[in-house]
């Protein structure tokens, strides 16, 4: 199939980027550079990893980098002071973040091909229609869809967080889409028409795979929001066998100032882990995007 | 005239109010029976792991003797835990048995979603209780809610560092305000930076409670008005501006600091104060994060006002929902959490000095340090302490956010003591009245 | 609504005089690619009626209302927004939350952008650098940003540490830096809490980082064979085409800030303090709605909220027609 010419993979770093060498002071200044911002952005990871060592009594009376007393035990506790063991609520994460981006890669890549591609009537009201449904603050929606939730059965589900994003109902991951969808040049879409390509075989076989970046960026903020996302898991999962990473992290701290801070932080690293390993392998696919090479 | 008014805008707005009525009606909370005869009920608190997992244990003890009840547990922090009660309420789906606090019982009793106790009284025996653990919960002739157990706001005291700073532990029964201002004050010089004498008070409307008790007066009145004159309020904040502006306690930026964290990050809990006030349920965390003992001291003024103004306050309380299809299995299970000694074995003090003299009896050499001097602080103190202070008003959960922004703006100063008295005491009356 | 010049907004950037690469077959193509536009959105429909909608519409009619989550909701007409008009509160989270944009989110994203392009090219252990700079945004709403952000800015802090080193503290003098309660003065609360967005660049940084990958190699090619320079080729070609992208970055931005909730709830403890400093206004919508029980009023509040970033979102749509560059176009 012509198609395919039209795509070449290429490791765009080499291709056009400036001249690689430099002199060594250069090279030395930039990375100093880079090096003593990365340690004021660590600054706060190294603190909590510390401190997921030291005894919980001593955490806030020596605040220092370096412990001074080592409690490796933090982290058997945190796993197993809960209800159900910690890799319990790694799991119920994993599963709701697994079919949120499988669903958001999906539905919404597809709706972004609707905005970016198509010429239809209502566009401009149903894109303004869809970005205004992000507008609102959730606090203010999240007791009606309970509502709506709880008649439908799915409370205490993972549905209420699931469902929504294989319909597409994150407008940021669209609009993100329809603005990279919107940096390639039609003329690929011609050329893959001219080869009796119809829409579905254009979004399929020309746009998804020159859209690796996106999809990659998709994939990871996923991943991160709903990991994180500690607001609607509360609300729309209340039985203890369902909770969450966030929530299970929420189990640690009390108002009354009985957190157990040792075991919440060793955990909090612990749930650092997937995401932080995501976001690594995700982002091989930011830096190697595959690039059109284009039509001569 | 203004009846009429109100029905023909809703005559208006019907069609529009059908959605919002739809959405308030909310769900039938089908959580009843499945079917083979066992009654399914749902629990719902707030705390953090220690208190999730004796909490289990207590649910598992309860199932074991009545095997055709299954409970269902609910739990999360203290934050979290408002906006979920609220929003499962709202959707028709509130828990069965769900653990109260002082300042939201009337918001949700004046809304019907409580259950009047007195209704199921036949399983649910209150005979043995202090009265205080029922006076929480009497609104308008019913009883919607009983205590746990309760605490008592003390001042924490470090005799290390009091001693340190070349002073003798005070009496705290003969002090004076002025006499705990000027001692954190010569504190705070011997300390010179290393430790205060203070962490500062008047944030907190629990302890200006007491102060207006102590000159007769009281925060709330039994009939849900304000019970205090702004020259009362304007006096203590008097005090615990002079406090600071003496150097008894850290500055107004660090007391703001501190004040917005927890007791284990507190001056005490970390090696760096001498006195603070707290409920005395904290002392554990207090001691454990200090690594020292802690002692508990009577508030200054006791003795020296119109009258004693410390009181026993509900740790928290146990209420069951209007809307649950099992009244009689919820109400066995909160007397089995009140009544059973051996359920007390587990709660210890966790929730409060128990309501229930018996149990309070049968767990006292069960234990740790830091309990036990609680428990003893709290009968010594009972014999003197006033009558119990009245069930707040609705909306008295605003309070606390009022008191401490007003507090700020007047550590900034940005108010005089008098301004903020009147300032406090117009947002509080708009916030009671609604 | 503000909806109807968000729609005109909506019209294509950079409107080109000859016709792009006009589809062959005109009117017919249009009436196609209905038949496709049905069928991808699909989904999205379905979920926008089915979840989506219902909600907002209840959120909008309770906001004429006096909902207290635990009653049925009175009708009270528009005394919610009237009582808005006098609330001095709701005024004073305005202004705090339009700062917080205003000065906010062009800071985060000119980091972002300046540190995607450095991360762009080609340095030794880019990938290593590109995860500790995201780092921070993982941490999201974590309880322990509130316990460092003390450790950095309480009156004990590390800021405070360093302005007291000797000649430290007499340049800062000179600037009029002086050691404060950075958190808990009411002065600077609200900046502090500024730099942490700004420090959370993360996700645009991201952003800006696929986007800078998204660029067609074919112009490079075009322009190496014009002998253009880096200069010319960041200003002529990937700055223009990263515009839809810087466009995305803005817009969203813009839109999360004024709903900024976790930053402030986390660092003031849920209290908007000192005195009302970071009184956010979702901070405060949320006090209202869930902590006083008057859903009514935060609906109302929502509502008003919508209205201003829809406001704030057309303005930008309509301003992207003089600067925003399409590939497709």
């Amino acid at each position: 199939m012509a198609t395919n010419e039209l795509l070449r993979t290429t490791d765009t770093a080499d291709s056009y980027r400036g001249p690689r060498r430099r002199p060594w002071w250069q090279s030395l200044l930039i990375h100093g550079g880079l090096v003593g911002f990365g340690l004021v952005m660590l600054y706060p990871l190294l603190w909590m990893l510390s401190s997921s060592f030291k005894p919980t009594d001593i955490i806030f009376r020596e605040p220092g980098l370096i412990p001074t007393e080592l409690e490796p035990g933090n982290y058997v506790q945190g796993w197993t002071a809960l209800l159900h063991p910690f890799h319990r609520y790694i799991f119920n994460s994993l599963v709701i973040v697994a079919c949120s981006i499988v669903g958001n890669l999906l539905a919404c890549s597809m709706t972004a091909y609707a905005f970016a591609r198509l010429n239809f009537r209502g566009r401009k009201l149903f894109f303004a229609v869809m970005l205004a449904t992000i507008m609102l603050p959730i606090h203010v929606v999240i007791v009606p869809q309970y509502i709506l939730f709880n008649e439908l059965g799915w409370i205490n589900t993972f549905y209420p967080l699931i469902v929504p994003k294989f319909l597409a109902q994150d407008a940021f991951f669209i609009f993100l889409m329809v603005q990279f969808i919107r940096v390639l040049p039609r003329e690929l879409d011609e050329a893959a028409r001219i080869d009796g390509c119809n829409h579905w075989g254009i979004f399929w076989r020309v746009i998804m795979p020159l859209s690796m970046p996106a999809l990659a960026t998709t994939a990871i903020f996923t991943f991160i929001w709903t990991w994180n996302d500690f607001y609607s898991q509360l609300i729309f999962l209340t039985d203890p066998d369902l909770a969450t990473v966030p929530l299970a992290l929420r189990f640690f701290v009390d108002s009354q100032g009985d957190t157990s801070w040792g075991p919440l932080f060793s955990m909090s690293i612990v749930a650092l882990v997937p995401i932080f390993g995501f976001f690594l392998a995700g982002q091989r696919y930011l830096v190697r995007g595959i690039a059109t090479t284009g039509i001569k | 005239m203004r009846t009429r008014r109100r029905t023909q805008l809703r005559a208006a707005s019907a069609a529009a109010l059908a959605l919002a009525l739809a959405v308030a009606a909310g769900g039938c909370g089908d959580d009843g029976d499945s079917g083979d005869g066992t009654i399914q009920l749902t629990f719902t608190w707030w705390g953090s792991d220690s208190r999730h997992a004796y909490t289990q244990e207590l649910i598992d003890m309860f199932t074991a003797e009545h095997p055709n009840i299954e409970i269902q547990p609910t739990f999360s922090d203290f934050d979290g835990y408002w906006d979920a009660l609220a929003t499962a309420t709202a959707g028709g789906n509130a828990p069965d048995i769900i653990q109260m606090e002082e300042r939201f019982v009337r918001e949700y009793v004046a809304n019907g979603q409580l259950l009047d106790l007195n209704t199921v009284s036949d399983v649910l025996d209150t005979s043995q209780l202090d009265p205080a653990a029922l006076a929480a919960g009497e609104i308008d002739g019913g009883l919607y809610t009983i205590a746990t157990g309760f605490n008592a706001f003390a001042i924490v005291a470090d005799p290390q560092i009091v001693q340190d700073a070349g002073f003798e532990m005070p009496d705290d029964t003969t002090w004076s305000w002025q006499d705990y201002i000027d001692l954190t004050v010569d504190i705070s010089e011997a300390g010179g930076g290393d430790y205060f004498g203070a962490q500062a008070f008047g944030t907190n409307e629990a302890l200006f409670n007491i102060y207006a008790r102590q000159q007769g007066e009281a925060l709330y009145n039994a009939d849900g008005t304000l019970g205090f004159t702004a020259e009362t309020l304007a006096e203590f904040w008097d005090l615990a501006l002079e406090q600071i502006e003496r150097g008894g306690t850290p500055g107004p930026e660090e007391t703001v600091e501190i004040g917005a964290t927890g007791p284990d990050q507190s001056l005490l809990a970390t090696n760096r104060g001498a006195f603070g006030t707290w409920w005395t349920n904290q002392l554990g965390t207090l001691s454990g994060s200090a690594g020292r003992e802690l002692v508990l001291l009577r508030q200054p003024g006791e003795s020296t006002g119109v009258q004693p103004g410390m009181y026993l306050k509900p740790a928290m309380s146990w209420s069951i929902s209007a809307n649950t299809e099992h009244p009689r299995e919820a109400a066995m299970f909160v007397d089995f959490l009140l009544n059973s000694p051996e359920a007390g074995e587990k709660l210890l003090n966790d929730r409060g000095v128990p309501a229930n003299p018996t149990v309070r009896d049968a767990i006292a050499d069960q234990l740790p340090p830091a309990e036990q001097q609680v428990a003893d602080f709290m009968s010594e103190l009972a014999p003197t302490l006033g009558e119990a202070p009245p069930p707040p008003p609705t909306g008295a959960g605003e309070v606390v956010d009022i008191m401490q922004r007003i507090y700020e703006e007047m550590l900034f100063g940005n108010l005089t003591t008098t301004e903020a008295a009147n300032e406090f005491i117009e947002q509080v009356q708009d916030a009671i009245a609604t | 609504m503000a909806s109807t010049s968000l729609q005109s907004a909506l019209t294509p950037a950079v409107e080109t005089t000859e016709p792009p690469a006009a589809p062959a077959g005109g009117r017919k193509t249009w009436r196609k690619d209905g038949r496709a536009a049905v069928l991808f959105l699909a989904p999205w429909f379905v979920g926008l009626v089915g979840i989506t909608l219902g909600p907002i519409i209840a959120s909008l009619v309770l906001s004429f209302t006096d909902y207290n989550l635990l009653s049925d909701p009175n009708w009270v007409g528009l005394e919610n927004y009237r009582a808005m008009l006098e609330d001095e509160r709701l005024h004073q989270a305005l202004r705090v939350t339009i700062t917080y944009t205003v000065v906010g989110v062009p800071a985060q994203l000119v980091v972002a952008l300046g540190l995607a392009i450095v991360l762009d090219r080609g340095v030794r252990g880019l990938p290593l650098y590109r995860s500790i700079y995201y780092l921070p945004s993982l941490l999201g709403g974590s309880v322990a940003i509130a316990i460092l952000w003390r450790l950095i800015f309480g009156t004990r802090g590390l800021v405070n540490q360093v302005l007291e080193l000797p000649v430290v503290s007499d340049l800062a003098g000179l600037v009029g830096l002086t050691p404060t309660g950075w958190i808990s003065n009411p002065d600077t609360a609200l900046w502090t809490i500024v730099l942490l967005h700004v420090w959370t660049f993360g996700s645009p940084m991201v952003i800006f980082l696929a986007g800078l990958r998204q660029i067609p190699a074919m112009y490079y090619e075009a322009a190496s064979v014009d002998g253009a320079g880096w200069f010319t080729r960041f200003f002529r070609i990937t700055l223009p085409l990263l515009t839809p992208i810087i466009f995305f970055n803005l817009v969203l931005q813009v839109i999360n800030s004024f709903q900024s909730f976790t930053q402030a709830f986390i660092v003031s403890g849920g209290k908007g303090g000192p005195a009302d400093a970071t009184l956010f206004y979702t901070l405060y919508l949320y006090q209202e709605g869930f902590k006083n029980f008057d859903m009514g009023y935060a609906s109302a509040m929502a509502w008003l909220l919508l209205t201003i970033i829809a406001g704030f979102t057309a303005v930008n749509f309509i301003a992207a027609r003089y600067w925003v560059f399409y590939g497709d176009e």
